[in-house]
């Protein structure tokens, strides 16, 4: 099992807070088990498109269809995870 | 304790939040007839064809406009926007004409499902421009509205030779059959149901990065969807959702305005008055996607101009504004 590196997460939450315009939290106050969406942090759908590429933009991994996409869109360290373990070496 | 007032004033907020999801909800997909009168259309249409239906139609419009108001009404949002000058004998006989354009053109789908799509004919000059943005390896966003004979002219689609995608909603309920439903032809394109995981947001997504066609509906909002703009139609404010044009930024794609219109009995034309392209890196606000969204608009405002009884989009999209 991976072990998921904690500059993933900070950068994740990073990219959610300013990319998608959080503008009353900070990546500190996002929980790494919270459900990003839904009755979660609130993510929709135009989110996790952008959420998608901001994702390869920086880690240079791509999430191809849903089934990955309804895996790692979990959490934050759901997806810590799934782009640990598919990051470039 | 808050005060009296405080409560009062949450109480009104939150009714206009339930009155304002109520008007986007009243729309669904379902048929005002039941199976039973849809059959006895589908059982003339098979014994004579659309000129056996035709006079039951006249009987079916003239009971609705006459005797269930609430029907009428429904064409009247758009009407009276259309038409502002207008009385009122004028627009009942607008209702009237509206109500019996949809009657034709859903007779003439059900006929191209029980007598064979090669029954239609349809115009469609602009095919060679969509294969041109095809070659892009792009993808291909067709977006289209609730006009002319938008659901008659799906037979067209396998012409381009691509996979269709298409974001599509339809109530559990719905009784009225698609044209390949009738004799349960291949669908000419896979759907995506805008009420799955994350709106269908990465299976289009993944459609158009395999360079396929992905159809999505420019002129309603679906559900609970939050990513819509207010843009002026026909005089006033009215709600348009701007997800595709999200899609488009990321993914590249063209989007092709792709309307059609019903020349005459079982005759169609399908044209792409614009051709939309929305650059990377727009972000999140919904502010960056109203030039395309406007676009879209001034599409649709020109369509109803020229084709003032082929609106068939039913439902308030002015209250929210």
């Amino acid at each position: 099992m991976h072990t998921i590196p904690m500059d993933i997460q900070t950068k994740l939450k990073t990219i959610i807070v300013e990319e998608l315009n959080f503008e009353d939290l900070t990546p500190a106050e996002i929980p790494d088990d919270i459900p990003l969406f839904g009755d979660g942090l609130g993510l929709d759908s135009l989110d996790a498109v952008e959420l998608v590429v901001q994702i390869q933009k920086y880690f240079g991994v791509q999430i191809k269809n849903m089934e990955e996409g309804r895996t790692a869109f979990q959490s934050v360290n759901a997806l810590a995870a799934f782009i640990a373990e598919r990051l470039p070496e | 304790m808050s005060p009296p007032w405080g409560s009062w004033a949450a109480f009104m907020k939150n009714d206009a939040r339930t009155r304002s999801a109520r008007r986007l909800k009243r729309w669904t997909s379902r048929s005002i007839g039941s199976r039973f009168q849809h059959r006895i259309f589908y059982a003339l249409i098979r014994a004579g064809g659309i000129h056996l239906a035709y006079p039951l139609l006249y009987a079916v419009v003239f009971y609705y406009m006459t005797c269930r108001p609430s029907i009428r009404q429904k064409t009247a949002f758009y009407l009276e926007k259309r038409f502002p000058h207008k009385n009122a004998a004028e627009r009942f006989a607008d209702s009237c004409r509206i109500s019996m354009t949809l009657g034709k053109v859903l007779i003439e789908r059900a006929k191209a499902g029980i007598r064979g799509p090669e029954t239609l004919q349809l115009s469609f000059p602009a095919k060679g421009r969509l294969f041109r943005l095809l070659e892009e390896n792009r993808g291909l966003i067709l977006m289209n509205a609730h006009v002319g004979g938008w659901q008659v002219i799906l037979p067209a689609l396998p012409s381009l030779g691509r996979p269709v995608k298409m974001l599509i909603e339809r109530d559990a309920y719905d009784v009225d059959l698609h044209y390949y439903e009738h004799a349960r032809r291949p669908r000419p394109f896979a759907a995506i149901d805008p009420r799955g995981f994350l709106g269908g947001s990465l299976e289009m997504m993944g459609a158009l990065e395999r360079g396929e066609i992905l159809c999505v509906m420019g002129d309603r909002v679906f559900g609970s969807d939050k990513n819509v703009i207010h843009v002026p139609f026909l005089g006033k404010k009215a709600v348009f959702p701007f997800s595709a044009f999200k899609i488009a930024s990321v993914s590249g794609a063209p989007v092709a305005v792709f309307f059609s219109h019903r020349i005459g009995p079982d005759r169609y034309g399908i044209e792409i008055p614009d051709v939309i392209r929305v650059p990377a890196g727009l972000g999140r606000s919904p502010r960056a996607f109203g030039p395309y969204v406007h676009r879209f608009v001034a599409a649709l405002d020109a369509y109803t101009r020229e084709h003032p009884y082929q609106f068939f989009n039913f439902y308030d999209m002015w209250a929210e504004s």
